[in-house]
């Protein structure tokens, strides 16, 4: 009967279309590395690709952005990536540590850096240090989500240290990353923000508002630390990025987004 | 604009609705013509994707299939891969996400049928089964219509789900919607636009289709013509 | 309350239904010849519906129904419509409007092989007169023409049991009168044994070999259309069926509008409006109310052409009337007023004669002479 065989159609149907779950992981030309990285590190990563091309031809880089506490999450719960690239030191530890990765694939890689940062147009000298938050001008101040964001933990950890938290606390904006913070200030949203210096020195953010930077001695340092995953599906251009990220031009990479290097000084 | 969001979204969009109207069929109908007293709870289970919210929904298929469960562990077992942050993860929360938009057009659509048909038949001597797909879908194609179409629409529109579940893998579970978060989060407001004037574009064409085939097919034919 | 029916005939009956639900409980027994058609009668509300429709197996009893020996239906067992092989016409035919004439008629063979089908298909079209039909679509088709094919569809798959719901209510009533006569024939060549529901007087006197009388979900009353109608067993009966004369007859020539009719060996003359072939059997109807009556030595003037001369056999008091039982060669009966009753000085045994006017005899066909045209 039509129905018997326009039922058989659909479920042939259904079945072809499942049955191709998303893009082949690395042809055999290329050779695919997935990396979850911190929202901090959106531009500079980008242009570690010509880097690794020039030291390790054929390996790919396919990078998810977020927030960095998300990613733990997912990666505890088998999130498919090979290599993790937190804002923090703790997080990747903590993937060591449940036996995710080796202990010895733990490696510290930046040390990142504060601004309090005003959107074009506004009257707030963020010169002023962070004091000038108090202003009932500044309404909305954006902050990364202490919760699973580094970036945040540290922001918050800024405002205690100054005296601060207590009373701007019920003006702050939490974003889901601290690109999203970035991005409430950017489109004027928030009054002010804290977040990654990393950002503000990208090409779309570069010449917009004003920024000053958070003294370091505020907050605890912002050792970002990555790891390669035990499940990576090729270890070996796993660790190519990550090698590729360590070596001269790629610290070097790191220092034009004002990142510090952790051996280095300051 | 990220033409392998756009494929996924419409792979995903296509495999949830084929899969979904193979389960609602059948459903809708035992909904529609069973004497049992518990239907109200079923009907208020299938309804519940319309109220709760996606994450909420994220996170319990997120629960019941990532790598700590029984069913992701089995499937790491078979397949070597996570079911959570996959398509196959992904296309089964899509599929628990919009199941009512499914359900509920063929619901209605079932319920203009008349009942005499049902028993015509089943004195000729068809099963339930086979009435309910030689008699009622037949006489039920503006309301399949309606549920294939809302399902497609509200699959492509899925974020908090695709959020929770997918975890933003490109190619695999980066949809449109995400990509769009995406490009507003790298400050890509242009690519941002051009995405969403697309989507929108496309919810206009879906909602306008959907009136066109409600008010297009007038009321059901079988009752209709039973007044004679 | 009421006898139950007791039409036991030799043996096991072909179908035992005791049917208890909502208000209905009637027991209700067809015997085993083949090919009998029983009329449940009754106003609307008895609940013949409703005894139909558990006969049908498309709602449950609390009673029992048993069929040629097989249980359908009691307190542990059940067996479901499509496994009992029956044919049910519904009032509206409820055809299926998606799909073709053939495809309807075609809907029940499924336990046929394919390469069968199309033959049973048009035996079973032939068989309810609808052969002209085949190929139409359903939306296409008028009422009568829908029974029809609907009819086609019950028949094709062979059932043991057919079941008509009021088949002819939903019509016009010329396509009334022109189907049922139809009906008579095709249920009559078919034997299938058949259970209709009716509330329509003419149509049980038409289509019946027995009535069963449902009043209020009881049965009160079993037996064959005359007895029911001529003969009411109670008070109720007599008010759904109402008194009449329902004799047999055959039709004779007929002159001038005026159809003569033979019954038993009398003459009478009804006024009918179309054609009757001679020989054609009928069921001939007279109103006890359309009933005169003069003493035999009276005027033989006045209009009324048929003036029958007979003996009063039985007088029974209701109320303001007299239901005056003749003899006239056949049964016949009379209301006449307590006063004329007086006056006329009427008693056992008195010979009278009765005037009943042309256009008061009623004529239910109930068969066509052989070789003769459908209507």
């Amino acid at each position: 009967m039509t129905s018997r065989r326009s039922l058989a159609l659909i479920l042939a149907l259904a079945f072809v279309l499942t049955g191709c779950g998303g893009t082949s992981a690395g042809g055999t030309a290329q050779r695919e590395v997935r990396i979850a990285a911190a929202s901090d590190l959106k531009f500079a990563l980008e242009e570690l690709q010509p880097l690794l091309d020039a030291q390790h031809p054929g390996v790919v880089m396919r990078t998810t952005y977020g927030s960095s506490g998300t990613f733990l999450q997912q990666l505890s719960n088998g999130a498919p990536f090979d290599v993790f690239l937190s804002a923090d030191l703790a997080f990747p530890q903590q993937l060591a540590d449940a036996g995710l990765a080796p202990q010895t694939d733990v490696f510290p890689y930046a040390v990142g850096r504060l601004v309090l940062w005003t959107p074009e147009g506004s009257e707030v000298d963020p010169a002023r240090g962070l004091g000038v938050l108090t202003d009932p001008g500044v309404r909305r101040i954006a902050i990364a989500n202490p919760q699973h964001a580094p970036y945040g933990r540290a922001a918050v950890a800024a405002l205690r240290s100054n005296v601060l938290y207590d009373q701007v606390q019920s003006k702050l904006v939490l974003g889901e990353s601290v690109s999203q913070a970035a991005e409430f200030v950017q489109s004027g949203s928030a009054d002010a923000g804290i977040v990654a210096m990393s950002l503000v020195l990208s090409d779309p953010l570069q010449d917009q508002g004003r920024w000053a930077e958070v003294p370091l001695t505020d907050f605890p340092e912002l050792l970002q630390g990555g790891v390669v995953l035990e499940r990576a599906q090729d270890p070996a251009a796993a660790r190519a990025v990550r090698d590729t990220l360590l070596s001269e031009p790629g610290r070097a990479l790191l220092r034009r987004y004002g990142f510090f290097l952790p051996d280095s000084d300051r | 604009m990220d033409w392998q969001a756009v494929v996924l979204s419409l792979r995903l969009a296509l495999a949830t609705t084929v899969i979904l109207l193979v389960i609602a069929i059948p459903l809708a109908g035992w909904l529609s013509f069973t004497r049992a007293r518990w239907t109200v709870l079923v009907e208020a289970v299938v309804a519940l994707p319309l109220v709760l919210p996606p994450t909420v929904l994220g996170y319990y298929v997120l629960v019941s299939l990532g790598g700590n469960s029984a069913i992701g562990r089995w499937w790491e077992d078979l397949t070597g891969r996570t079911l959570a942050f996959s398509f196959t993860g992904l296309l089964i929360a899509s599929v628990l996400y919009s199941l009512p938009f499914a359900v509920q057009p063929l619901l209605a659509a079932f319920a203009g049928v008349d009942r005499r048909l049902l028993e015509a038949s089943s004195v000729l001597g068809r099963s339930g089964l086979a009435t309910l797909l030689r008699v009622v879908l037949p006489l039920s194609k503006a309301g399949l219509a309606t549920a294939a179409v809302l399902t497609f629409a509200h699959t492509v529109g899925e974020f908090g789900v695709v959020l929770m579940v997918g975890g933003n893998i490109p190619g695999q579970t980066r949809t449109i919607s995400i990509s769009v978060y995406d490009s507003v989060q790298s400050f890509d407001y242009a690519t941002a636009g051009r995405t969403s004037l697309l989507l929108l574009a496309f919810s206009l064409v879906v909602l306008t289709l959907t009136y066109a085939l409600q008010r297009g097919r007038g009321p059901q034919v079988g009752a209709a013509w039973a007044r004679r | 309350m009421g006898p139950p029916v007791s039409a036991h005939d030799q043996g096991v009956p072909l179908l035992d239904a005791h049917v208890r639900r909502h208000v209905v409980d009637a027991h209700l027994v067809l015997p085993s010849e083949g090919g009998q058609v029983t009329a449940l009668f009754g106003p609307s509300g008895a609940g013949k519906t409703t005894v139909l429709r558990v006969l049908a197996g498309l709602e449950r009893t609390s009673g029992h129904v048993r069929f040629d020996g097989r249980t359908w239906d009691d307190g542990r067992t059940f067996v479901p419509s499509r496994h009992r092989r029956l044919g049910y016409l519904f009032q509206d035919a409820a055809l299926f409007p998606h799909l073709d004439v053939d495809a309807n008629v075609a809907y029940g063979l499924a336990g046929l092989p394919r390469p069968e089908r199309p033959a049973r298909v048009a035996e079973a079209l032939v068989a309810a007169g609808a052969t002209h039909l085949a190929g139409r679509r359903v939306p296409e088709l008028s009422g009568g023409e829908a029974q029809r094919v609907a009819l086609a569809r019950a028949l094709a798959p062979r059932p043991g049991l057919l079941l008509l719901d009021e088949p002819l209510s939903a019509l016009d009533t010329p396509t009334r009168v022109r189907l049922r006569a139809e009906l008579r024939r095709v249920l009559t060549a078919q034997r299938v044994p058949t259970v209709l529901v009716t509330h329509d007087r003419a149509e049980a006197l038409a289509l019946a070999d027995r009535v069963v009388v449902l009043i209020d979900g009881r049965v009160h009353q079993v037996g064959s259309p005359q007895e029911v109608f001529e003969r009411p067993a109670d008070a109720a009966v007599a008010a759904v069926v109402g008194v009449e004369t329902a004799v047999p007859g055959r039709v004779g020539p007929s002159h001038d509008g005026l159809t003569a009719l033979s019954v038993a060996g009398r003459t009478l003359h009804a006024v009918h409006d179309s054609d009757l072939p001679a020989g054609t059997e009928v069921l001939v109807c007279v109103r006890a109310e359309d009933v005169a009556l003069h003493l035999p030595d009276g005027a033989p003037q006045g209009s009324p052409r048929n003036r029958l001369p007979g003996r009063v056999t039985a007088l029974l008091d209701e109320g303001p009337l007299v239901r005056v039982e003749l003899d006239c060669g056949f049964a016949l009966f009379a209301y006449v007023t307590r006063q004329s009753a007086a006056e006329l000085a009427l008693g056992i045994g008195h010979e009278v004669v009765a005037a009943v006017k042309s256009p008061a005899v009623h004529l239910v066909v109930r068969g066509l002479p052989e070789g003769s045209r459908a209507i």
